[in-house]
């Protein structure tokens, strides 16, 4: 590979009291790729992301993000580095409007100060039409523009998820951290789905980390996999490699009985 | 562009009045102007919350609002007392000293949903701050609190109450400091336990110093702690609040309340009430937003602090940074509905007036059929059955009252169970508070999108 990648993990690790939750991981990710993260339940994916994003602090390792070290940082601050994500279990702000949702996202790349905005200068009601020009576009582009103004709680499921893109890739990430997006959609919605994220892979620019239990869509979309078991990599390769890999056929099925 | 854009889609009715193309920023609308959107049908738009409310047709200049305020409170100024006396001018005064402290536990309570309930505690700081300043400078100017003239003393007072604020602001600060690490109940206790850590500094004060010669007379040990009045209290300050500054700065208050809510900042507050963790992972700095909302909510506290120690015939107690004056105002947002402006002052409004009404002479009718009005306005769908249980419900609370004065029982002693009541049946019947999480202007925009939606 001639170019450094974008996003860079190094051997990290955490553990909580003797469980060893996630142990010596490492991935890289470069511009525009999509990379998939699949293990069984309890294999330490989500323990992932939150390292990633900061909820938990790494024990060892590190993480950089196109040479920024994010290690340590506070969720907030990786946010700002360019390092979005969605959650497992949606978590919109329900009594916000839509629009809202994704306006909260555009906090950080503001310039107001709070004395602008109490005084409502011009600055502050120019940057703020601007949040919203931006927003409505970004709704426009996730078919969510006529809901702009319900109640985030109210929507459908299928929306919510794609709210809850929406509101990550508002924030100008680099990469976008995806947390098993497919759940509880049925197989037309996946589909849609399959091509949304390829829709924004190339729009948005970013690189995608995908952690998924429908095999379907990781296969389908992603040209690299990592298979996570007890918090450690038990394989990586291209989906065929996987798909051929006993041990993560082990790790899923279990061994063969014998006799 | 952005405007015509922004229109079609945020309101439905944005098509109509812009057909012509004669209003004044149809220039800018370049050619390239997306196609308008058709206005979809909102069907079921309720727990709404609008941080960000549709904008006006015509935008109003940033200093309209503030010149609006000015004038309401001369004119109430000018006319309040005339027309209705000195009682009327008074629970008015109260009712504004009210509504800066609802809308500024809002802040804190309602926007980033950090439940404090030591709010009152701020209220004394401020009160007691602005009251030190302007009690011992004309002491030692005048020998005398009410000699000099009263825009002097005004401009004195003006001066203090920033002060106050301000001192309160940082005692925001510092209670603000604490809430990084606790949420819910926890914080809850911290701010109690606040508050009365307030109460006891306060009556451990050197009692106060009548004269100009006490002062200069005055040893180390009576100046620390500062001699404010013990648990007796502070008396004899000046008075120079009038009906017009309690307005006044009710109004900024409100707009600043307004303006942080409609801003990124009080979005993202709002964002930390609805989910913390998924506010920080959109790249909301929590903790800094929390102490902010403690330390804005603070200051308006401690600025109506020094409007209520200034006011005639006040005297300044260390009960009033106590657990029952905090409660007063926690009784206030909650009954309004978290995070909504408009239901805090109309809480604010409604539980001073009522405090003076089951007092005994003022009736009842001033304050309801106003109320009943209002909600046949914004809720227009259930005009009958409204009509009949506001009816029966003021018969009901008029019939007690006329029964009370009749036996001679004062209600006001009674009045924190009555507001408890009320506070358990809004519980039960609107458990969003009067106004839940929304706005008037809200309601207005949500009532004209129905009707479009139906038609």
């Amino acid at each position: 590979m001639v170019m450094a990648p974008l996003l860079d993990v190094q051997n990290i690790g955490i553990s909580f009291g003797g469980l060893k939750a996630v142990d010596g991981l490492s991935l890289s990710l470069g511009q525009g790729q999509l990379h998939g993260l699949i293990g069984p339940n309890g294999a330490g994916k989500t323990t992932c992301f939150n390292l990633l994003t900061g909820v938990y602090c790494a024990d060892t390792g590190s993480i950089t993000l196109g040479g920024q070290d994010l290690l340590g940082l506070k969720p907030f601050q990786i946010t700002a580095a360019g390092m979005a994500r969605t959650f497992q279990n949606i978590r919109l702000f329900p009594h916000l409007s839509v629009l809202d949702n994704v306006k909260v996202a555009c906090h950080l790349r503001t310039k107001q100060t709070l004395a602008g905005a109490i005084l409502r200068s011009r600055f502050v009601k120019d940057e703020e039409r601007e949040i919203e020009q931006r927003c409505l576009n970004m709704l426009r582009r996730f078919d969510l523009v006529d809901r702009a103004h319900v109640a985030a709680g109210s929507l459908p499921y299928g929306d919510q998820r794609r709210l809850e893109i929406a509101r990550a890739l508002a924030t100008q990430p680099k990469v976008l951290l995806l947390d098993e997006p497919a759940a509880g959609m049925n197989p037309r919605e996946k589909i849609a789905l399959k091509d949304l994220i390829r829709g924004v892979l190339s729009d948005f620019g970013v690189a995608v980390l995908l952690i998924e239990h429908d095999m379907g869509v990781v296969m389908g979309l992603c040209e690299h996999i990592t298979v996570l078991d007890h918090g450690t990599v038990i394989a990586t390769g291209s989906p065929g490699e996987i798909q051929s890999n006993e041990k993560v056929i082990e790790a899923y099925l279990g061994t063969a009985a014998e006799g | 562009m952005t405007d015509s854009a922004r229109e079609n889609i945020s309101s439905p009715l944005g098509g109509e009045g812009r057909e012509g193309g004669g209003s004044g920023d149809s220039q800018s609308i370049a050619p390239q102007t997306p196609p308008p959107t058709p206005s979809p049908k909102r069907r079921g738009a309720t727990g709404l919350d609008y941080a960000t409310p549709l904008e006006s047709k015509v935008p109003l200049p940033r200093w309209a609002a503030p010149l609006i305020v000015v004038a309401i409170a001369l004119l109430l100024q000018f006319t309040v007392r005339p027309l209705t006396g000195e009682y009327v001018e008074r629970i008015v005064l109260d009712s504004g000293i009210a509504v800066i402290l609802a809308v500024s536990l809002n802040i804190v309570n309602g926007y980033t949903g950090q439940f404090s309930i030591g709010h009152a505690a701020f209220f004394a700081i401020g009160g007691y701050t602005a009251a030190a300043i302007t009690y011992y400078t004309s002491l030692l100017l005048w020998n005398d609190v009410s000699t000099a003239h009263f825009f002097t003393k005004t401009v004195i007072w003006l001066f203090a109450t920033v002060i106050g604020g301000i001192v309160a602001a940082g005692a925001g600060w510092l209670v603000g400091l604490p809430s990084l690490r606790l949420k819910g109940d926890y914080l809850a206790i911290v701010t109690l336990g606040f508050g009365e850590i307030v109460r006891v500094l306060l009556q451990q004060t050197n009692g106060q110093l009548y004269s100009r010669d006490e002062v200069h007379a005055a040893t180390l040990g009576q100046l620390i702690p500062p001699p404010i009045g013990g648990a007796l209290g502070f008396i004899n300050i000046p008075k120079v609040t009038l009906l017009f500054w309690a307005v006044l700065f009710a109004g900024l208050t409100l707009i600043v309340a307004w303006r942080l809510k409609r801003s990124t900042f009080g979005r993202s507050m709002i964002a930390i009430r609805e989910n913390e963790i998924a506010a920080e992972s959109m790249g909301v700095n929590v903790t800094r937003l929390k102490v902010w909302a403690f330390v804005i909510g603070a200051f308006f506290a401690g600025v109506a602090g020094s409007l209520a120690a200034h006011e005639m015939g006040q005297i300044l107690t260390p009960g009033d940074a106590g657990f029952s004056k905090s409660f007063d105002v926690v009784i206030m947002v909650v009954l309004g509905g978290l995070g909504s402006i408009s239901g805090a002052t109309l809480a604010a409004i409604l539980i001073t007036v009522a405090g003076e009404w089951l007092r005994g002479p003022t009736h009842i009718w001033y304050v309801f059929v106003p109320l009943l009005i209002l909600r046949l306005i914004f809720w227009p769908d259930k005009r009958a059955k409204a009509a009949i249980v506001w009816g029966i419900a003021i018969a009901a609370v008029e019939g007690i009252r006329s029964l009370a004065l009749y036996e001679q029982i004062d209600l006001g002693e009674y009045r924190m169970i009555i507001f408890a009541l009320v506070l358990i049946l809004t519980m039960i019947l609107r458990p969003g508070g009067l106004f839940g999480t929304t706005e008037v202007t809200d309601v207005l925009s949500m009532r004209r999108r129905l009707q479009e939606a139906q038609w």
